[in-house]
């Protein structure tokens, strides 16, 4: 058996995701392309400050673990290479047609109930509208139920603040890989 | 560019394809398989949830409908070693009276063969791949075999916490087999229990298809062939055998790999939708489907989840996310009251933070950060799988629309019947009043939607064209030279988790094929 034991790293390099600054691809975590400022792939500006807002509202610290830049640069790539749950979920690809469906749902309702759209909302009216949307509350909401947006966008942020190797640390709870993740995502 | 004619194509190379490659190849046969994903190697499979997505499905995709729709894309595997590649290698056994159900209790099917005709080949399967656990401590349930070749695997806390609990309420439980290494086997290393089974072990302490039958096959001269989509079976023009398949390959140009014998591999909802898509003028309803139950009799696991908050440290970072302990004593038919079915208890398993946050849906914000902060280290939970009676209604089926080669989507309807609805709630109150004894501080069902787990049936064995596809060997019963593997040809599923079944099945399957091969080519 030629395989080794844990810290073994063949492929380690694909344990960040690819970014693009002034049209050069580099590898980050998310976490660092949000600090830096990188400019979404997919996403426009308010697309993303509402992933953020529903991401920090969801799980806190998804903002800055870099929550829309995850899933814009995932949105980026073939359906085959992406990792995000939607793909467990069950969501037909492209799925950047799920999110960005499912962001307009959410801010047609958040402004119908509050008058603002969700990103502008207080921290308690978007922890009051997310906490309707997980009980299939809001009444009008059109396309996919409610509880499965909240659950799949949950994913995510959990995804971004606990699933990385900083998120098991925070938690006091060994990572042990076999094969680490690329700097330590 | 032509393909040369081979004896054997294999269409999928997961766990059951990878057995008849293995064994055919070694018999001398010159093998293919194709596969519609990637061909992995254990350096691909990097400890991380995220990145362990990558072997879950990614073709076209299954629509799911029904009231309780499978949870496909969580189960099913993409590209070479399929769903065997993540998963948890949990290897009970059926019993004696899974293949009996339609004789003891005038329910569901009955199996063409008995346990006794599978029993040999668990055995066999256990000395080829390796099998950690205790045969003496499982045989007060069933009848006796061989022992496994190596002693259980380690326990935790997170396992070993439940036992006086499961005990006060009357359920014995015993060390549970896995397809994983307890100690070095066969030059595969021992585990090291650090809980990453479920996105691929790298070492080749578990038991996948890339450290056993598809590495095996592939020394006896077998070829793998990744991104290889097949679309269609072909048939001679009198309809009366095949002779290879239609595929698409990974610069999506259309192939002919023509062979003396096909074997369809590629798990239970794919198996059947390329059955009904290769329909001609003289199988019109589609492939060994002159009984109309091609694609019928699809059934599902729902899993029973109960979760408990300890004060002390459970260690629930560390073992494998197979179970440590096992039970049969539910599994008798009629075990609960008011309720139908087997029922297979199990516990003590490793959890990642992605577990621990779905074992609190509910929870968001605030809220869910504390929580996350006790459930580290203190959280440990039970799982029941129990079985659902087949019934035909539970189906897939060719949609209208079409996948990127212009082949029918496969759209399979699921839903979960009173038996079943009524076996998981008393799966989830025994669970609870086993977590309430355990001295947890809290304890909690996983209610809401139920859980669907493995996918069988579809192209169920039986004894004739009649009441089945296949028979217990997997061979059509239509067309001799066609044959199907895989959990697909189940007629009743019980409540073990299947694969060990599947390879046991597969062996006994590829064994026939091979010593019965003259007749399959003439």
């Amino acid at each position: 058996m030629a395989i080794g034991r844990r810290g073994f790293v063949k492929g380690a390099t694909l344990g960040a995701l690819a970014f693009t600054i002034g049209g050069i691809e580099v590898l980050m975590a998310p976490r660092e392309a949000r600090a830096r400022n990188v400019p979404f792939r997919l996403l426009d500006a308010h697309q993303g400050e509402t992933l953020e807002a529903l991401g920090e509202t969801l799980v806190p610290q998804a903002r800055e673990a870099g929550i829309a830049h995850y899933i814009d640069q995932q949105l980026s790539v073939p359906p085959h290479e992406c990792l995000l749950q939607a793909r467990i979920f069950n969501v037909r690809p492209p799925f950047a047609d799920f999110y960005r469906s499912v962001l307009v749902t959410i801010d047609g309702n958040s402004r119908k109930i509050f008058g603002k759209d969700f990103a502008l909302l207080t921290a308690e009216d978007q922890r009051a509208f997310v906490d309707s949307l997980r009980q299939n509350k809001i009444e009008g909401w059109t396309g996919r139920p409610g509880g499965f947006v909240y659950a799949v966008l949950r994913a995510d942020a959990v995804d971004v603040v606990y699933g990385t190797m900083e998120g098991y640390e925070a938690l006091g709870i060994p990572y042990m890989a076999h094969i680490p993740p690329e700097k330590r995502w | 560019m032509a393909f040369e004619k081979v004896d054997l194509v294999i269409v999928g190379a997961g766990a059951s394809g990878s057995v008849y490659a293995s064994v055919l190849a070694k018999a001398g046969k010159k093998v293919v398989l194709l596969d519609s994903g990637p061909d992995w190697e254990l350096s691909d499979l990097i400890s991380s949830e995220i990145w362990g997505r990558r072997v879950k499905p990614a073709g076209a995709p299954i629509l799911l409908e029904g009231k309780n729709p499978m949870g496909y894309a969580a189960q099913a595997g993409w590209g070479v070693g399929g769903a065997t590649l993540h998963y948890f290698a949990n290897f009970p056994r059926l019993l004696p009276t899974d293949f009996r159900m339609k004789s003891e209790h005038g329910r569901g099917h009955d199996w063409p063969i008995a346990y006794q005709d599978v029993a040999p080949f668990y055995d066999k399967v256990a000395r080829e791949i390796g099998v950690s656990g205790d045969a003496k401590a499982e045989e007060k349930w069933r009848p006796a075999g061989e022992a496994y070749p190596m002693p259980p695997m380690k326990t935790f806390r997170n396992g070993d916490i439940w036992l006086k609990a499961f005990e006060s309420v009357g359920i014995a439980m015993v060390p549970a087999p896995v397809g994983m290494n307890s100690v070095e086997f066969k030059g595969r290393p021992a585990c090291i229990y650090d809980g990453w089974c479920h996105v691929g072990c790298p070492t080749g302490a578990l038991a996948n298809p890339l450290v056993t039958y598809l590495g095996e096959a592939r020394k006896a001269g077998a070829e793998v062939r990744a991104w290889s989509t097949v679309t269609r079976l072909l048939t001679n023009q009198a309809g009366t055998r095949v002779i290879g398949v239609e595929y698409y390959d990974d610069k999506h140009q259309k192939q002919v790999q023509q062979a003396s014998v096909v074997l369809l591999a590629a798990w239970s909802a794919q198996n059947p939708r390329l059955l009904l898509n290769s329909a001609t003028d003289k199988h019109p309803k589609g492939l060994a489907n002159a009984s109309g139950l091609v694609g019928h009799f699809m059934m599902s696991h729902h899993v029973a989840n109960t979760w408990a908050m300890f004060d002390e440290d459970v260690q629930n970072h560390m073992g494998t996310v197979g179970v440590q302990y096992m039970s049969y004593e539910r599994y008798p038919k009629t075990s609960h009251a008011g309720a139908f079915g087997s029922s297979f208890v199990t516990a003590g398993f490793a959890l990642k933070t992605a577990d621990l946050a779905n074992a609190r849906g509910d929870l968001f914000g605030g809220e869910l950060a504390d929580y996350m902060k006790r459930a580290a280290r203190h959280l440990a939970g039970i799982k029941t799988f129990g079985e659902e009676q087949p019934a035909a209604e539970n189906r897939l089926e060719l949609a209208s629309e079409k996948d990127q080669f212009g082949m029918s989507l496969g759209k399979l309807t699921h839903s979960f019947d009173q038996d079943a609805v009524a076996l998981w709630n008393a799966n989830l109150e025994e669970g609870l009043r086993v977590a309430k004894a355990s001295g947890a501080k809290e304890a909690w069902s996983a209610r809401g939607a139920m859980p669907t787990s493995h996918l069988l049936g579809g192209t169920i064995m039986g004894t004739s064209a009649a009441n089945s596809v296949v028979n217990s060997y997997g061979q059509s019963h239509e067309i001799p030279n066609l044959w199907v593997a895989g959990p697909g040809i189940f007629p009743t599923e019980g409540a073990s988790n299947p694969t060990f079944t599947i390879f046991a099945l597969s062996q006994r399957g590829a064994e026939q094929m091979a010593s019965q091969w003259g007749t399959l080519t003439n």
